[in-house]
């Protein structure tokens, strides 16, 4: 009497087919969520820290104005002057009425200069600002 | 009878989708930035040129003063600047049942020359004491904290517990 060994009838392989399917769901949720930088930052600014900090809902309205160690402004992708700063961003204001100024300003920045920069805002209409800080833990 | 020719079954080799799909996805993943932006929130008031002052009572007013070393005055006493939210909060807690015109008002001034860093860290002690006491009524009244309730008991809090900060413009040079 021969004897056989039994085997399994079931396939041993995973099944690959709906793999495609699920790497192309990581994929739009990645392509959905990605924003590239648009803008080159020329400044050097390290931003200050804070605990009690919110996030800004709508990345749409956002609208940058960046301020380096060496106090220079940039606004979108060139550096601007003091006095310019409310031509800009009352354009800006006219296109996007409910625009948040995010300002990314260094931390050692003067105080004078930042109310200078603030009275330009308001001379413009921006009036929803957003003192951008990192979580402080 | 002339038979048909079969014909071969037409496909498309699927067998590379995975591996273009994989390259895709190591792009994105690569290219992706989630760096949410998050600060300090604040609303600029509107720029009037000859600005009629306003008499404020003085318990209605908490006047942050921070001098260009980065000392800190709540009116007129030094204070270090990790007390400024355990100060502010009482002062704001005693006001919750207040009508709105009689809420506390606080009020940052700067100098010139002061650091951007100090005034930050004061301006988040003072926002920290607001938030502290929004969640503390919040939790009294619905049980939850500020975040986790509906848009109109979180306009309820609000209400009660309004963050009024002034930014006062900074003296001239003296």
């Amino acid at each position: 009497m021969k004897f056989e060994k039994k085997r399994a009838s079931t396939k041993q392989e995973i099944p690959t087919a709906s793999m495609p399917d699920i790497i192309f769901m990581l994929l739009l949720f990645f392509m959905v969520t990605t924003t590239l930088r648009e803008v080159e930052v020329f400044v050097n600014y390290s931003l200050p820290e804070a605990k009690a900090i919110e996030k800004i809902e709508n990345r749409r309205l956002i609208s940058y104005i960046w301020v380096g160690q060496d106090s220079r402004i940039q606004i979108n992708d060139s550096l601007v002057k003091m006095e310019e700063i409310q031509g800009i961003m009352y354009a800006k204001r006219q296109s996007l009425p409910n625009v948040i100024v995010s300002l990314r300003i260094d931390k050692n920045t003067d105080m004078g200069y930042v109310t200078d920069i603030q009275q330009e805002l308001r001379k413009a209409f921006c009036l929803r600002i957003n003192y951008s800080a990192n979580i402080k833990i | 009878m002339i038979k048909k020719k079969k014909l071969p079954e037409a496909t498309i080799p699927t067998s590379s989708m995975a591996d273009i799909a994989f390259l895709l996805l190591i792009f994105f993943l690569v290219a992706t930035v989630i760096d949410v932006d998050s600060g300090i929130g604040m609303t600029l008031p509107e720029f009037i040129e000859d600005v009629e002052t306003v008499e404020v009572p003085k318990d209605r007013m908490a006047a942050l003063l921070i001098n260009e070393t980065g000392d800190v005055l709540l009116d007129g006493q030094p204070i270090s600047l990790f007390q400024i939210t355990a100060t502010l909060k009482p002062r704001i807690q005693s006001k919750i049942d207040l009508p709105k015109n009689k809420k506390l008002i606080v009020s940052l001034k700067t100098d010139r020359r002061t650091v951007y860093n100090a005034y930050i860290q004061a301006l988040d002690q003072v926002k920290e004491a607001f938030f502290e006491v929004r969640d503390e009524y919040s939790n009294s009244k619905f049980g939850q904290k500020f975040n986790d309730l509906d848009e109109t008991s979180q306009n309820e809090v609000k209400e009660a517990v309004p963050i009024i900060i002034s930014i006062a413009e900074p003296e001239k040079i003296k």
